[in-house]
């Protein structure tokens, strides 16, 4: 819905995502703040932005396959860690430089995305998903058999550069990270407006009618494997330049899991809601952090640190709630307030 | 040969027990259509109960066997009565990531219990080896496949023969066509999950009695998971002898693969499997054929 007295007076108008002065006003100081930001930041602060930001890239890439593609994928940590591990591999063996293992290892982890999705022209629904499990594991199995990937030691890649200044703070880092996620964020926006979006959209609402109407399904659904996993295979490589230790054991099916529960919390088919999911469940799992010692001394049966079961029961109930009372996520109240505050002063 | 044989009766013995796991999960889907990913969970929890009673209190081994029982097929009970009860009517996809939510609160609380630890169970089989013609045999994993072959033969009389099991059918065929014949389907989803958690009961038993009782344990699902989807999730027999198969398979494969790739061909066997039976025959090797157009 339009805000109250804005009217498409030329097509230009029509098809800006970013349509009253208001709203550019609010963007630019947003991201003049966020780019201060680690001049005042505290350190926890920023380092927790810096996890947030990767999150959200991965979620994003999710939220391409699944939440416009509907094509269920539970394989987005093991993409994650191709990613990761191959512009370790790149910077630390082959000397090239991280600007251009970034990309190149999101166009790594696409292509073992295409082979990963290729069941998805079989099957759909939940046989994908029980497929993308078992992708999940075959990829971690190979990555944990290889001598070029460290095996079970690891990588141990070094933070990016440029003309000899080194990215090897958090503070620094965040300014990379930042502008990868804003730079992703608006691509993936734009991308679901265009054909190839609506293709995509066709395709999750009805595969049988999309196909009828001209869009090649092999095609489309292979792309949006593509896609999405190139999304997480650039999280992957900022995660490695980021922790700049790699091994699969930041990769498990509980991350995989973790970041299709943003998606849901977040809402299906939503792209601020990748960034709701991800922040809810960040800031959940922060809470749980900080009131588990008190917990574990209120209750000594939890053992001396429950933080990380408790973290995984808390995160399991907030997807039950969801699931149950709110399928469509944070997204969806997001959009009753937006419109009932540009209806405002009449009744929503 | 000898050898050959050796691998193949110890991974049918493994076998057995994926089976077994697999059996809860089709049993589920039979009725409800729901793949639940939480029965690894219910497994370890009823292995969990049993070691409750029998490690923890001391208690005789029947004595043990029924509130193990009773509690894990509660635990069933109250999933499809708090989680999967308010999702009838949405779509199957809401109730498959229901389950797996429950995967993960589950695992939590499991792993909050443990702490760490592993449990062991006393030894409440008798113990030692059987030798036939130099293949030997752990008489208590013999036990345990015994038991799974009689569950699974119970299991397919109960479904084939009483009135609850045609029930069940008639359910997983249509829900509104049962209900019109007077089948009440939310009764028959309590009756299922209780079943369900009984036999996960029993996996979970069969299983400690061969492992140690520790955070791992709840993957077991992953396993059954693939048997019942390889078998084709509304098959009985297919889930069995898939099951049995696959625990060939990885036994063999270890064996005799290991050697060549440095290891671990035990972890990704199953999952190679899976890929390939969905990629060649979507709906499993023993499923009702449902022929969809992608």
């Amino acid at each position: 819905m339009r805000p109250c007295g804005v009217f498409d007076k030329s097509y230009a108008l029509d098809i800006a995502i970013i349509r009253t002065w208001q709203h550019w006003a609010v963007l630019i100081s947003a991201l003049v703040f966020l780019y201060l930001f680690p001049l005042f930041g505290s350190y926890y602060l920023i380092s927790f932005i810096n996890l947030l930001c990767i999150s959200i890239i991965v979620v994003l890439g999710l939220q391409i396959v699944s939440g416009f593609c509907g094509q269920i994928s539970f394989g987005q940590a093991a993409f994650m860690a191709v990613g990761a591990y191959t512009s370790s591999i790149l910077t630390i063996r082959y000397g090239i430089s991280f600007w251009l293992a970034l990309p190149l290892s999101g166009i790594m982890a696409g292509a073992v995305g295409i082979i990963g999705g290729a069941p998805s022209l079989r099957i759909k629904g939940m046989y994908l998903a029980m497929a993308t499990i078992a992708i999940h594991f075959v990829v971690i199995w190979v990555i944990l058999h290889m001598e070029i990937t460290g095996s079970f030691k690891g990588l141990y890649p070094m933070p990016p550069s440029i003309g000899g200044f080194e990215f090897d703070t958090d503070e620094r880092m965040f300014y990379i990270i930042v502008s990868v996620v804003i730079i992703m964020t608006y691509a993936a926006r734009n991308l679901m407006r265009s054909k190839v979006g609506r293709a995509f959209v066709a395709i999750r609402d009805n595969d049988l009618a999309g196909e009828v109407m001209g869009v090649n399904l092999y095609y489309y659904k292979l792309l949006a494997f593509f896609i999405s996993c190139f999304y997480a295979g650039v999280a992957g490589s900022l995660w490695a330049h980021l922790i700049t230790v790699v091994n699969a054991e930041q990769f498990t099916l509980l991350h995989a899991l973790e970041y299709v529960g943003m998606l849901i919390i977040g809402g299906m088919g939503s792209i601020p809601g990748v960034f709701f999911g991800v922040l809810f469940i960040r800031i959940l799992n922060e809470l749980v952090m900080f009131t588990s010692p008190a917990l574990a001394k209120a209750l000594p049966w939890m053992g001396s640190s429950p933080a990380a079961s408790l973290g995984l029961i808390a995160f399991g109930l907030a997807m039950a709630v969801f699931l149950i009372f709110e399928p469509r996520g944070l997204a969806h109240r997001w959009e009753i307030f937006k419109s009932s505050y540009r209806l405002y002063p009449f009744a929503h | 040969m000898i050898e050959f044989l050796q691998h193949s009766i110890t991974g049918l013995m493994t076998g057995s027990l994926y089976a077994l796991v697999a059996a809860g999960i089709v049993l589920v889907y039979k009725s409800t259509h729901v793949v639940s990913l939480a029965h690894g969970q219910l497994v370890a929890f009823g292995a969990l109960f049993f070691w409750f009673f029998l490690g923890g209190l001391g208690l005789p081994f029947w004595a043990g066997l029924i509130p193990a029982f009773v509690l894990t097929a509660l635990l069933g009970l109250a999933i499809e009565r708090v989680a999967l009860r308010p999702l009838i009517g949405q779509p199957l996809l809401a109730a498959f990531l229901m389950t797996f939510a429950l995967f993960i609160a589950l695992e939590g609380v499991f792993v909050l219990y443990l702490k760490g630890e592993t449990r062991t169970l006393p030894h409440f089989l008798p113990q030692g080896n059987l030798h036939v013609a130099g293949i030997s045999v752990p008489i208590n994993q013999l036990i345990g496949f015994c038991v799974a072959l009689l569950l699974f033969g119970l299991l397919s009389l109960i479904f084939k023969h009483t009135k609850l099991g045609l029930g069940m059918r008639a359910t997983a065929e249509d829900h509104r066509l049962a209900q019109s014949t007077g089948i009440v389907v939310k009764t028959i989803f309590s009756y299922i999950w209780i079943l369900s958690g009984i036999v996960a009961a029993v996996a979970g038993i069969a299983t400690a009695n061969v492992m140690d009782i520790y955070y791992m344990l709840p993957y077991i699902g992953i396993n059954g998971l693939i048997v019942a989807i390889c078998g084709g999730l509304d098959s009985l027999a297919g889930a069995l002898i898939v099951g049995l198969l696959l625990g060939v398979v990885e036994n063999v494969g270890a064996a005799y693969l290991d050697p060549l790739v440095g290891g671990g061909i035990k972890d990704v066997a199953g999952y190679a499997v899976l890929l390939l039976v969905l990629l060649i025959r979507p709906y499993g090797l023993f499923g009702l054929v449902k022929i969809e157009r992608i």
